[in-house]
């Protein structure tokens, strides 16, 4: 093995570290969960990290809400305005999906901290 | 080409081969890390049963800190209510948190009782019905007097009158649907703040056209979240925070001192934000066509319409920002301001520009700053800071 092919091993492995490293906190930074509220009360909190149907069937009406590529979208719902299914897909912290008519809030939490100078603490819309 | 030429050629392509192998296998190495992460991350998920029963315990901690008698200064208390067509959050810090989340909360209860045009005997419906009233609230009498003087100071555009256009349009309902031109044309005739006659002393107010009704959707809103920043007051609260369906007042600074960092929705970007706003006191209140809109034969149509024409503003604007401690007046003005445009949008600021601070974004991606705020923006789309 010559003097440049070692070169070249350290430099793609401080590149693949480097990477790895990147995606560690990207994913943390994404690694939040949605948490579901019904009329105020817990649903279940959802890992954003894996690809998953979450089926919400109460007395009110049905909703499916679909996590992928580390966001959350309502994609079914059988409520008379059908709006939570316009509403956009949320991945950051404090964004909301709400079905009105049948009281869920759907809530990105814990995808970090407000200390970060881009999390804000709330958001407007 | 000559045979060692060849040679060299080969090796040094086995070379390259050799080399571009060993990066792939060292990028995938960082891959499997990833991968790695991903089981991680089901693995937690499988738990899902216990998060939900921690975050329930710890909801139920929230709660119940209404019990507690001494409460940390920077402790946060926090409640969310559906009202006024929306679902809101209220959260206050510091003693007298507890009582004053709760007196916020029956607050938007009671103007949501008040005010809302879906409530049969609500005072709005019922003067609606009426076509006035002789006895007006407070409360009603107030905003009457607000929307009035802004339906003035803004030529027409803010227009509380406007409420037969949008129950047409089926945005005051659940069924969308575009509305024949004769039947705008025809509502547009009788649509016009100018002719509600109002008494702000007598507290009175009659429709002087056959056929009017008002909607306070485009204020109540502000006025709610600036009655909750005044209970807030009262209570002598360190600092606070309300979003009531995406209007957002904040109530001092936050516990730690610092600003209140404010994200705007970004229209483009469903799951990002246009910009970040630091602000104290003051309420953030956006509109923008990507709120509320429904599609008819391959035509997009918004919810903000505008009085001129009853059709969706089409202004060259794809949201509007306005920040104030008038959350009244922020709320009444975004949607205004949406409506003109970029160009006379900033006219009216350099009329006012103690009134309220703007940001807005333009079809072709500019974020347009006016120059009170422009240092407390922070966006990855250009800026052109608008000056008086």
């Amino acid at each position: 093995m010559k003097k440049k092919d070692i070169i070249l091993i350290v430099l793609v492995l401080l590149l693949a570290g480097g990477l790895f490293l990147w995606r560690q906190m990207a994913g943390a930074k994404e690694g939040a969960a949605v948490r579901v509220t019904v009329n105020g009360e817990v649903y279940g909190v959802y890992s954003l990290l894996e690809p998953q149907d979450i089926v919400i069937d109460t007395e009110l009406g049905h909703n499916l809400l679909q996590i992928r590529d580390g966001k959350a979208v309502m994609v079914e719902a059988d409520c008379p305005d059908g709006y939570c299914r316009q509403q956009s897909s949320i991945r950051h912290n404090h964004q909301t999906i709400v079905c009105l008519p049948h009281k869920i809030v759907a809530e990105v939490v814990g995808s970090g901290t407000s200390t970060d100078e881009q999390i804000p603490d709330v958001v407007a819309k | 080409m000559h045979p060692r030429q060849t040679e060299q050629h080969k090796k040094g392509r086995n070379t390259v081969c050799h080399r571009i192998c060993l990066m792939m296998s060292c990028l995938m190495l960082a891959g499997c890390g990833t991968a790695k992460d991903k089981l991680d991350a089901s693995e937690d998920n499988l738990s899902q049963a216990e998060m939900t029963n921690e975050t329930q315990a710890q909801t139920d901690d929230h709660t119940l800190g209404a019990a507690e008698t001494e409460i940390a200064p920077d402790a946060a208390v926090s409640q969310d209510v559906f009202a006024m067509d929306t679902y809101m959050t209220v959260t206050g810090y510091g003693a007298g948190a507890d009582q004053a989340v709760t007196d916020a909360i029956e607050e938007i209860n009671r103007l949501d009782a008040l005010l809302s045009t879906g409530q049969t005997h609500s005072e709005v419906a019922e003067l609606n019905e009426q076509g006035g009233s002789k006895s007006l609230s407070t409360d009603t009498a107030y905003l009457f007097s607000r929307a009035l003087d802004l339906y003035q100071d803004t030529d027409g555009v803010f227009d509380i009158a406007i409420y037969p256009i949008m129950k047409a349009w089926g945005f005051a309902g659940d069924t969308y649907q575009v509305p024949s031109e004769t039947e705008l044309q025809e509502l547009l005739q009788h649509i016009d703040a100018d002719q509600i006659s109002f008494s702000e002393e007598e507290r009175q107010v009659s429709f002087l056209e056959e056929g009017m009704a008002v909607d306070f959707g485009g204020i109540a809103k502000g006025y709610t979240s600036a009655r909750i920043m005044d209970i807030f007051r009262e209570a002598g609260l360190h600092s606070g925070v309300v979003n009531l369906g995406g209007n957002v007042q904040v109530y001092g600074t936050k516990p730690d001192g610092s600003f209140w960092k404010v994200g705007i929705q970004d229209p483009w970007d469903s799951d990002g934000y246009l910009g970040i706003v630091s602000v104290a006191d003051q309420a953030v209140i956006t509109s923008g066509g990507y709120e509320r809109f429904f599609e008819q034969d391959g035509v997009t149509y918004h919810h903000i319409i505008d009085p001129d024409t009853g059709y969706p503003a089409d202004s060259g604007l794809v949201s509007a920002t306005v920040i104030s401690t008038d959350g009244t007046l922020a709320d009444g003005l975004s949607t205004t301001l949406f409506i003109m445009g970029e160009e006379k949008a900033e006219a009216y600021w350099r009329k006012h520009p103690e009134w309220f601070d703007m940001m807005l974004l333009t079809e072709d991606g500019t974020l347009y700053v006016t120059e009170g705020i422009a240092e407390q923006v922070t966006s990855s789309y250009p800026i052109t800071i608008v000056t008086k």
